[in-house]
């Protein structure tokens, strides 16, 4: 789908003999520098009152997450605490298994994550370059799995996970989500929007089909492998109702639902439970952060057919 | 060619296997939820509570307790281990639901009162009915607004865990500076309804009285007090019609329109945020209608609790309660009996007075209220020695019925509705008794 | 042997090998929960009790059923809102966001985080922030002579105060999605607009956007079909109120099955929804596939 294929700059590539020897265009890289002899971009002008109405939010939690539960008790809130707590992060690390629940989280979602990968780019190959029986009937009963809702499949999911003893486990998390429609969906849509002659002229050359795959096509693939990787990461992360109704030990909580276990009996414990949201945050958004140069160089440098 | 089949080899002997075998790996790694009876006798356990444990160890009162009752209980039965799972109340039935379609239900729950009516119908609820009928429960000792919330349809399918009541909580504070005397015992709605308006300033946003407006039960119940107290009720007594749009059903209704109309009432839409208590805490409200839960929340305000008033003068000051209860789910008659054994010693005169000393909760049976210890209550929690006196105005419970969720739906949409002003309150009590017979009729 | 090999290399064989993994996972765990939930339509049963079949009464009883045409009517509506402007807007941050200044890392971080913020977090700060009498929103526009509004508060507003707020938690999805896109986008194209002499909108509008149409097709479809399953944030936040005001139907459908035990009428109303979904998702495919190709 983020296709970067130029349908229109097919003719170039016609010749196989060509494509593989012709040399590639300069790659797509980050725009030139811009505002180049001013100091200051007109586009800050845009970027400041968006980033501030991302943010604005934010100040509030981590003021919250450093006041004492007395100061939460108030509406409107209070943005200026008299006293500050910033034991409650201490508080939140030593008296409930955080670190475990950020471990799960993780593990769970670096499995999924390279499960979908793996196995919905190999389904997707399949559909989009592969005649086999019964095709298009399994291609539509995939995609309609997205169109039901989760809480009308949950409790036969449920009775299958347990059949399978994984309840309450990690594995109960991952498995079910181990493979996605949307992933597929994905994968055969891009697969499509490439030439096929490269894929043919590597066939001749007495490659197998999966061969071609991870040789061939993955290599060419990088958008789309990284938009299956940051759905199916933000899908997993964000997963609560799933992992609510199967996993039972705190120790096996994932973060999400760790975070429930602040709203108390009667009250919420607002101050402890932004501190956790503030550190169930920082590792991603400093991830996304760091990763972004990978994302963009590594997309503009592979993405490119000319 | 013999270079792909290697490459495809590898991928296929490491890649997925690797990928598989640390899903599997997560598996191996931990148990299942359910509990077990093991070869030398040892009964495990499996009780799901929705005590939330520490952090913070301020708010951990009733965790910390229960597991404090659980060690003492262990230690007069060694044989019987109890696991305690935190399972947040609100997800309970829902959570217990799934369970039990896939075999994995706990041994002991703890379940809104509100939920009993549906639970009764699983065929793995324990009926308590004649065993309760033993000296060793206690049964009569519970309040009456107990025992009728644990029964459905004539069957006792739990035991009491935890009693509450409505009372007015106000504030000391604003009631002194509008020159308002304290609510007596004998107040009347119009007397609060003008206590509300002195209350009431605009130009600070501060209101004389909140409710919550979002049309759940939460709003329900609260006019559930007010039906009573005007000598109305939800449903005749083989609940067969709903007659809450009696005239004692607009009435109440009716003195609340008014409040909102003089913009003394604080229409809470999300009560469930705690906002109304926040509101509270910050001295925007003149009074709340709450129960003895809530009085942690009011660390920064002086205030008061007294009982709801009545219409007339020397008229009923009927209140609601809504007790949750602990259910038992059969497991095999061994932990079965186990369950019960701990049930049993967790519901007595002293385990209770010594969790209501430590918690704050109301203790569940009647006697506790009259042992010497239980003087201290109020002096540790004050204000809850009103809570406590109140229990005696309990008369009644909802009506224990599985229909009931969607007559509630239908009558907490009426009151938003006529608060509002989208509706006049005899008429939104009509369409919503209209609406309530065709759920009863049916079967819900 | 020949007959083996000739099986191993056939294209029935590479195609199922391939595709057998995920499309096993997914019948598991996506096919036969739907069966069973099919199933479940034609039964009143409230999960608990063993239940009694009913054949299509709880597919009768949807016309005439008051409060499922007000889910109906609210989730397209939200959704009729939510899709256009999230992907529209995501698209004009990404440009935005495409730029090569300095701190572009960290605004794009800022767009990022409000995706991976946890629903209870974001469902307690709205609350705040559009409160009718206490609200930062309500008190910046105060400031400026407008408001107070009643947002979640107000029958009219909520479901408009829905919108905002899943727009501004899911937006940087789009983002990523369009930057990813853009990225792609050959410096060679945009040169060659800028040497026939196009301008920065004429080089957006005709060649930016239509390259960029399978990007689009994807968030449209996928923004719709998440759109239509709407769930948390009214779970959280407005539990369908004030009132009935945002009853969407994943919420009323939850609601009965799991409040009110009536799992067969939900199933059936779930049911009806997958059909809705996939017709949409059908038209929208066939008529972004004509647009995409016409447009490239």
């Amino acid at each position: 789908m983020t296709g970067d294929t130029i349908p229109g700059a097919r003719p170039a590539s016609r010749d196989k003999a060509d494509a593989r020897t012709r040399k590639q265009p300069r790659p797509r890289r980050e725009p030139r520098e811009e505002g180049g002899r001013f100091l200051f971009s007109p586009w800050h002008l845009v970027l400041i009152p968006l980033a501030v109405v991302m943010l604005v939010p934010m100040v509030w939690m981590l003021v919250t997450s450093l006041e004492t539960l007395n100061e939460t008790r108030h509406f409107p809130p209070v943005l200026l605490p008299h006293t500050l707590a910033p034991g409650n992060y201490a508080q939140v690390l030593q008296q409930a298994p955080f670190a475990r629940w950020f471990l799960n989280t993780l593990i769970v979602t670096v499995v999924t994550v390279a499960g979908n990968l793996l196995l919905c780019a190999m389904a997707g190959y399949a559909f989009a370059r592969i005649k086999f029986f019964g095709r298009e009937v399994v291609f539509i009963l995939v995609l309609a799995t997205l169109m039901i809702p989760f809480q009308v499949v949950m409790i036969p999911t449920f009775i299958i996970v347990k059949h399978l003893g994984l309840i309450n486990t990690l594995g109960g998390l991952i498995v079910p989500n181990l493979a996605q429609a949307f992933g597929i969906f994905l994968f055969r849509q891009f697969f499509r929007t490439l030439p096929v002659e490269l894929e043919e002229a590597a066939r001749i050359d007495g490659a197998s089909r999966i061969g071609v795959l991870f040789r061939i096509v993955l290599p060419l693939s990088g958008p789309v492998l990284a938009t299956v990787a940051v759905i199916t990461f933000l899908y997993t992360w964000n997963d609560f109702l799933w992992p609510l109704i199967t996993i039972y030990s705190p120790n096996n909580m994932t973060l999400q639902l760790g975070l429930t276990t602040f709203e108390g009996t009667h009250q919420t414990v607002t101050n402890l439970l932004m501190a956790a949201n503030v550190m169930s945050l920082l590792p991603v958004v400093l991830l996304f952060f760091l990763a972004q140069r990978y994302f963009i160089r590594g997309i503009a440098s592979t993405g490119l057919k000319g | 060619m013999g270079r792909t089949r290697t490459r495809r080899r590898i991928m296929w002997r490491i890649g997925v296997p690797a990928a598989v075998a640390l899903a599997l790996l997560a598996a191996a790694c931990t148990s299942n939820g359910t509990g077990s009876t093991s070869a030398n006798g040892t009964v495990n356990l499996v009780m799901w509570m929705g005590y939330t444990p520490p952090p913070p160890v301020s708010q951990s009162a009733e965790y910390l307790s229960l597991k404090h009752i659980v060690a003492d209980f262990t230690k007069l039965h060694p044989k019987i281990h109890i696991r305690m799972v935190y399972v947040n109340n609100d997800f309970a039935l829902q959570k217990a639901t799934v369970a039990l379609q896939g075999g994995q239900q706990p041994d002991i729950s703890y379940q809104y009162g509100t939920n009993m009516p549906q639970l009764a119908s699983t065929p793995q609820l324990v009926n308590l009915t004649n065993l309760v009928k033993q000296p060793q429960y206690g049964w009569n000792d519970f309040f009456v607004g107990e025992r009728d919330v644990a029964t459905v349809s004539g069957k006792t399918l739990g035991l009491p865990a935890l009693v509450d009541n409505l009372a007015v909580v106000y504030n000391k504070t604003l009631f002194a500076q509008h020159h308002l005397a304290p609510p007596a015992a004998n107040w009347t709605w119009s007397q609060l309804a003008a206590d509300a308006k002195a209350i009431t300033n605009p130009s600070q946003k501060i209101f004389g009285l909140t409710f919550p407006a979002d049309g759940s039960e939460t709003t329900v119940w609260e006019y559930e007090a007010m039906l009573w107290e005007a000598g109305g009720n939800i449903l005749t007594p083989n609940n067969s019609k709903a007659i809450f749009n009696s005239a004692a059903g607009v009435r109440a209704l009716t003195t609340l329109r008014q409040m909102q109309q003089a913009h003394s009432l604080y229409l809470d839409f999300h009560p469930d945020a705690g906002k109304s208590e926040e509101l509270f805490n910050s001295g925007k409200l003149g009074m709340i209608i709450t129960g003895p839960w809530d009085l942690s929340s009011f660390p920064n305000v002086h205030y008061g609790v007294q009982i709801m008033p009545s219409f007339d003068p020397g008229g009923s000051h009927q209140t609601i309660s809504g007790p949750d209860n602990w259910v038992v789910f059969n497991n095999g008659q061994t932990r079965v009996n186990a369950s019960l054994e701990f049930l049993r010693y967790l519901t007595s005169p002293s385990v209770l007075l010594a969790n209501s000393l430590a918690t704050g909760d109301l203790p569940t049976k009647a006697s506790v209220l009259k042992m010497p210890g239980f003087a201290q209550f109020d002096k540790k929690y004050p204000g809850e020695g009103v809570f406590a006196q109140n229990l005696s105005n309990v008369h009644q419970a909802r009506p224990q019925i599985p229909q009931y969720p969607r007559v509630s739906s239908s009558l907490g949409q009426a009151i938003v509705a006529a608060l509002l002003g989208q509706s006049t309150p005899q008429a939104a009590l009509n369409s919503a008794a209209q609406q309530s017979d065709t759920y009863l009729t049916t079967g819900g | 042997m020949t007959r083996v090999r000739r099986i191993l290399e056939s294209d029935n064989f590479s195609g199922w090998a391939l595709a057998f993994p995920a499309v096993f996972l997914i019948f598991v765990f996506g096919i036969v929960p739907i069966v069973w939930s099919a199933l479940l339509s034609f039964q009143r049963t409230n999960l608990l009790s063993p239940p009694q079949w009913i054949g299509l009464a709880n597919y009768r009883a949807l016309p005439s059923d008051p409060l499922f045409r007000q889910s109906v009517v609210h989730s397209l509506v939200y959704t009729a809102l939510f899709v256009p402007l999230s992907v529209a807007g995501g698209l004009f941050a990404a440009v935005a966001l495409n730029r090569r200044i300095r701190g572009i890392f960290l605004y794009r971080t800022a767009v990022f985080v409000p995706v991976v913020l946890s629903t209870i977090a974001t469902a307690i700060m709205f609350l705040w922030l559009l409160d009718p009498n206490f609200g930062l929103i309500n008190f910046l526009l105060s400031k400026v002579g407008l408001g107070p509004y009643g947002f979640f508060d107000s029958t009219s507003g909520a479901l408009y105060s829905i919108v905002g707020m899943t727009i501004w938690g899911w937006i940087g999805f789009d983002v990523i999605v369009y930057l990813a896109a853009l990225q792609g986008i050959p410096a060679s194209l945009i040169e060659a607009a800028e040497i026939d002499g196009a301008r920065a909108w004429g080089k957006f509008r005709h060649v930016t956007v239509p390259l960029l149409g399978p990007a689009t097709l994807f968030l449209v479809v996928w923004s719709t079909i998440n759109a239509l399953q709407l769930f948390d944030e009214v779970y959280f936040l407005t539990k369908g109120g004030p009132g009935t005001a945002t009853y969407v139907v994943v919420y009323y459908l939850y609601n009965l099955a799991f409040a009110q035990g009536i799992a067969g009428y939900a199933a059936a109303i779930a049911y009806v929804l997958l059909v809705a979904i996939m017709a949409l998702t059908l038209i929208q495919l066939w008529v972004g596939r004509r647009w995409v190709h016409y447009a490239s």
